[in-house]
């Protein structure tokens, strides 16, 4: 199974919402919204690991950090977000990372 | 040439008149909060924690003043490493115990105490090791490019290098 991360995003919350409406009008069953959302997670994470080739560096300070559950979760302070074509600046960003050795996979290493 | 039953010490007389204080970079100490923690939920509400249990038990937990860092396990007990004097040490301990005692844990302090005390200092001159080895060192250059003292009293272990650099501990 892929991983859930994205469904907190613009993206993934835009799609929770919408199915939320169609649920509440009763066009779709909560079951079929889940589907959806198993699907949104397989593109999601395919789309990410073979589509996008582009590079973005960054760097700010260390808030905090966490690791557990084999998932990190940093939270950084006056980040530069550089590509090569431009700069973004923001006073604080929380980052959410998982394992992208074995995305799906549960074997131990 | 030395007898193996006379053990030279040049060290302390010379530093009582050279003004060399060591300066000390590491303490460990250990405390008991005395009861048992559920390492995961301190792992995902505390800041600066890391927990991996297939890796080690205990969770990885630092805080920024006093820098330190601490290894909280499961049965309650705690090793606080990183501070740069005793005092900080304690003050370090009591701050994570504060941080376990805040998620919920009725977290005790028994029981600190000091464990190691790591300190450096520099004798500002070149030393031949090759000259010091009698008893209580070890001297292998292809292995470790220092000499390792071993004092009985103090017990204190010595690093001596080339350099005139000292590291102390024990």
């Amino acid at each position: 199974m892929a991983y859930q991360l994205y469904r907190n995003t613009t993206l993934g919350n835009s799609l929770q919402e919408s199915l939320d409406e169609l649920i509440q009008s009763q066009q779709i069953t909560p079951q079929l919204a889940l589907q959806v959302l198993l699907q949104f997670d397989k593109a999601i994470n395919l789309a990410l690991a073979q589509r996008v080739r582009n590079r973005v560096n960054f760097r700010g300070s260390l808030n905090t950090y966490r690791f557990c559950d084999n998932v990190w979760t940093f939270v950084l302070n006056d980040v530069e977000f550089r590509e090569v074509t431009e700069l973004v600046k923001v006073d604080k960003v929380k980052i959410v990372a998982c394992d992208g050795k074995n995305t799906g996979s549960n074997t131990a290493e | 040439p030395l007898t193996p039953m006379t053990p030279v010490t040049p060290v302390n007389s010379a530093s009582e008149s050279s003004g060399i204080v060591p300066q000390l970079q590491n303490i460990v100490s250990t405390v008991n909060l005395a009861c048992k923690l559920d390492l995961k939920n301190i792992a995902l509400h505390a800041r600066n924690a890391e927990y991996n249990p297939k890796r080690f038990a205990a969770v990885i937990m630092r805080i920024r003043e006093p820098r330190t860092t601490a290894l909280i396990f499961s049965s309650g007990k705690m090793v606080c490493t990183g501070a740069k004097s005793e005092e900080q040490s304690r003050l370090a301990a009591r701050k994570y115990a504060r941080v376990v005692q805040k998620l919920g844990f009725p977290a005790k302090f028994l029981d600190f105490k000091i464990q190691n005390m790591v300190g450096s200092c520099d004798v500002r001159f070149p030393i031949r090791l090759e000259g010091l080895v009698l008893t209580h060192q070890h001297y292998e250059p292809e292995l470790f490019p220092g000499l390792i003292y071993r004092m009985v009293k103090p017990r204190i272990v010595l690093l001596i290098f080339v350099s005139g650099k000292v590291v102390l501990t024990g």
